[in-house]
């Protein structure tokens, strides 16, 4: 007899009904992981597109970007090596001669207008990208007369009609810029343009252009472009967002050198040493892990006010508030980092140490020359963890650094951006600013994303 | 000589290697909080030098509008965003509780939101939760699909019925949430909804008003039932940020815990006949007890001490909508234009550390039981 036929009725049911289960289960959790990966990403996805718009508070919001379409693209090349720059980086330069077409659409029995177009003396941006803007491209572009290059009676009787004009440059000065303004008449309806316009305004009569001859990069990453370009500090004249940049990457710098060394010291001095007062240290560095930030800065800013304790005079600092050495002193090393060192040494096998002391090598000569080259997984985890840190602290720098603005932190800068932007509702160098900002902590992520995890296990997370 | 010197130096070396650290927790922690346990019994502006007035400064803050305010605010956010991200995260765990293969991708994709800085965040939230942003959008299009979002879930509910019911008939062993028949009917139901639509009998409602909340610039509060219980819709507003930076992660430190308990409880328990919702409520949640612990208590701390959002978002809501104590301290310390009140501020960070470390006795205390 053949074994199959010995199965239950019952016992079939429960095969059925656990295959069924399998790839149901199988399924469902699938799907619901990409909704939720969904729901997590969105947001930063959505943003990251919403930051290459015009607008990027358009309704309805939509997915397809004018600044992702290979058409504009092809356009804004052309177009920015006709303004007499590259194709890729554009300017409006002595000599350029910058064609450009439009098409309309007119309703059944009603004759075209050939359209008024005009370079508008348009500040673009920010009050203080305002200032920085002394010469108009109006000044020394000329429009050419505007010709009718082809009209095209569609089947409902309306007609499609091509316009067609160039813009010169008069003058000798190279222009970052070269808007455009083209106004028609009521319901003469715009169908295309050799580049797509950045607004339609008073329902559909003007067609708005910020800079047709910037070149593609400036073209799809015009926020970005903002950001960079309308940014400068009124004191010293520096590039606001790229000091930014720049300091957060120093003070990540510094302090991850610092917590690496300290942190490992003091890991392997808890783990392994003894020593008289040891159990005080540990508790006292448990009970100042959960005590908040809000609770000690109070002492700490008057610390840093009076140079700690009068001993930055010394070396002819009279107060540390606004420096970097008083956020590199007062940081130097983090309760957590060396809990994460003290855990990982006590791991290490005993073994190691006994031997090199029978040697007669030293506690130091031990530390540096057989531990800390030990310690390297654990460090690179340290290493990943306090750029992270460091490189999203607000808090502390907000209490620390207040002027002037090149000394920010790029998170305190991007408050800074709030000011400046959010208020006006100009959320693209807004959201701009922000992707660049979370674009390497990502970066750092995707790549070491077991160490962000072994970290986060360890030391609890933001709330 | 030699010897003796070098014993000295062994005896010294522990305290060399932890100088630099003892340095920062000494002064930048211990000192610190001496400190300002003094300076909540004085009255001190930062510049003149302060002044004893014993428990002046504890009996006034309970009298500042203020600080009740920030209080509340606090509390609220506190209990409501931590009762919310534990719950989302147990369940996410267990229905994600497989051995998923490239689970590596969409850990990423969970973990984004709290590797990123809570600036970057709240910005992204705040341009989400604008009078026209993505948030009432979404609103819109709920309303304007809600007779067909209507129709597609009765018709789910339905279908699972009669399948569920259809099975019984015959006699086979069923529960009455069996996942295949959830899938399948939701499958049939989409597909018919689906026709529904493209043949006309069912449309999206037309004529439906954008929907244009406005989520932080408004006083308003919410539920208005609540009475005075209502928090401040911008309140809610980052409570919907927060829970949702924080779920993934505490979700994967479930699903860590899910994975360590030992398969022969549920074996035992299938053997016992026992339901779906029986081994999740007596096997599954108390296994799970030293996790939840970790995780409410890590909520409430990270929540209490909430700053950066209400910091970020700044005039964009009204003050008092938004407060918290950590942000009181600040202000208080720090304030634009006015004298500091150090006293006062002090005495609310002593409040907070008080109210930081009865959460973490209160969990050690069930942890070791």
């Amino acid at each position: 007899m053949g074994s199959k036929t010995a199965y239950s009725s019952k016992t079939m049911t429960n095969i059925y009904m656990i295959r069924r289960r399998r790839w149901a289960n199988v399924g469902a959790v699938y799907l619901l992981l990409l909704i939720f990966s969904i729901g997590f990403m969105g947001p930063f996805l959505f943003a990251a597109l919403s930051s290459l718009k015009d607008d990027p508070l358009e309704w309805p919001p939509r997915i397809t970007v004018n600044q992702l379409k290979l058409s504009n693209w092809i356009a804004a090349y052309k177009l920015g090596k006709a303004g007499g720059g590259g194709g890729f980086f554009g300017a409006f330069a002595p000599g350029a001669v910058v064609p450009f077409e439009v098409t309309y659409k007119v309703a059944p029995g009603k004759e075209p207008v050939v359209p008024e177009v005009v370079i508008p003396r348009r500040i673009p941006g920010s009050a203080a990208a305002a200032l920085l803007l002394k010469e108009f491209a109006a000044d020394y572009a000329e429009v050419s007369e505007i010709k009718e290059v082809e009209r095209e009676v569609l089947e409902d009787g309306s007609t499609l009609v091509t316009y067609r004009f160039e813009i010169r440059h008069t003058g000798d000065i190279v222009i970052d810029r070269l808007p455009l303004d083209i106004t028609v008449p009521f319901k003469q309806i715009f169908v295309k343009g050799t580049l797509d316009p950045n607004r339609i305004e008073r329902l559909g009569r003007v067609q708005s252009w910020d800079n047709i001859t910037s070149g593609v990069i400036p073209y799809i990453f015009h926020n970005y472009h903002r950001v960079f370009s309308e940014n400068y500090s009124r004191s010293t004249g520096k590039n606001l967002f790229m000091s930014w940049i720049f300091n957060s990457f120093y003070l990540a710098f510094v302090r991850v050198i610092t917590t690496l060394l300290f942190a490992s010291m003091a890991g392997y001095a808890l783990a392994r040493l003894k020593f008289a007062g040891k159990n005080t240290i540990f508790v006292f560095m448990l009970f100042s892990m959960m005590i908040p930030g809000q609770v000690t800065f109070i002492s700490n800013y008057l610390v840093l006010r009076d140079g700690i304790f009068g001993i930055s005079k010394l070396f002819g600092m009279d107060s540390l508030l606004n420096t970097y050495t008083g956020l590199i002193i007062s940081g130097l090393v983090g309760a957590s980092a060396v809990f994460i060192m003290k855990q990982f040494f006590e791991g290490l096998p005993v073994s190691l140490e006994e031997s090199a002391r029978i040697d007669g090598a030293n506690t130091y000569q031990i530390f540096f020359k057989i531990m800390l080259p030990l310690a390297k997984p654990a460090l690179g985890a340290l290493t990943i963890l306090t750029f992270q840190g460091v490189w999203n602290e607000f808090f502390w720098p907000l209490v620390v650094l207040t002027s002037p603005q090149d000394k920010f932190t790029l998170t305190l800068g991007l408050l800074n951006f709030r000011q400046t932007y959010a208020v006006a509702f100009d959320w693209g160098p807004m959201l701009a600013g922000a992707i660049i900002s979370a674009l390497p902590i990502i970066i750092l992520f995707i790549v070491f994303q077991k160490y962000f995890i072994e970290g986060i296990s360890f030391t609890g997370i933001k709330g | 000589m030699k010897k003796r010197l070098s014993t000295l130096n062994e005896k010294v070396a522990p305290y060399i290697l932890l100088a630099p650290f003892l340095f920062v927790l000494i002064v930048f922690f211990g000192y610190a909080f001496v400190r300002v346990l003094y300076f909540s019994f004085t009255d001190y502006d930062l510049f003149s030098s302060p002044k004893w007035v014993w428990f002046k400064n504890y009996i006034n803050l309970f009298q500042e509008i203020q600080f009740g305010r920030a209080l509340k605010n606090s509390i609220t956010f506190a209990i409501i965003v931590t009762t919310c991200q534990t719950f989302i995260a147990l369940v996410l765990a267990v229905v994600l509780n497989q051995q998923i293969k490239g689970i590596k991708f969409f850990r990423a994709a969970y973990y984004m939101p709290s590797v990123t800085s809570s600036v970057v965040i709240t910005l992204i939230f705040m341009w989400i939760f604008q009078k026209r942003g993505l948030m009432n959008y979404l609103l819109t299009q709920v309303v304007k699909a809600s007779r067909i979002l209507l129709v597609f879930f009765l018709l789910a509910v339905i279908f699972h019925i009669l399948l569920v019911m259809y099975e019984k008939i015959r006699k086979r062993p069923v529960s009455i949430f069996e996942p295949a028949f959830i899938v399948l009917s939701l499958l049939l139901s989409g597909i018919i909804t689906f026709i529904l639509i493209k043949v006309g009998i069912i449309s999206t409602l037309e004529n439906v008003k954008p929907v244009r909340m406005i989520w932080l610039n408004t006083r308003k509060t919410w539920p208005d039932i609540a009475g005075p219980l209502a928090f401040p819709i911008p309140l809610g507003a980052i409570m919907i940020l927060n829970i949702w930076t924080t779920a993934p992660t505490f979700m994967l430190l479930y699903l860590a815990g899910l994975q360590d308990i030992p398969k022969e409880l549920y074996e035992a328990a299938a053997v016992d006949g026992a339901t779906k919702w029986h081994t999740f409520w007596y096997i599954t949640v108390p296994q799970l007890k030293h996790i939840t612990f970790l995780v409410v208590t890590m909520g409430l701390i990270g929540t209490l001490q909430m700053f950066d959002q209400v910091a970020v978002i700044g005039d964009q809501a009204p003050l008092d909508s938004t407060i918290t104590l950590a942000y009181y301290i600040y202000k208080n310390v720090l304030p634009s234009s006015a004298i500091p009140k150090v006293g006062l501020a002090s005495a609310a960070a002593i409040f907070l550390a008080g109210l930081t470390f009865i959460i973490v006795l209160i969990q050690k205390k069930f942890v070791n039981k």
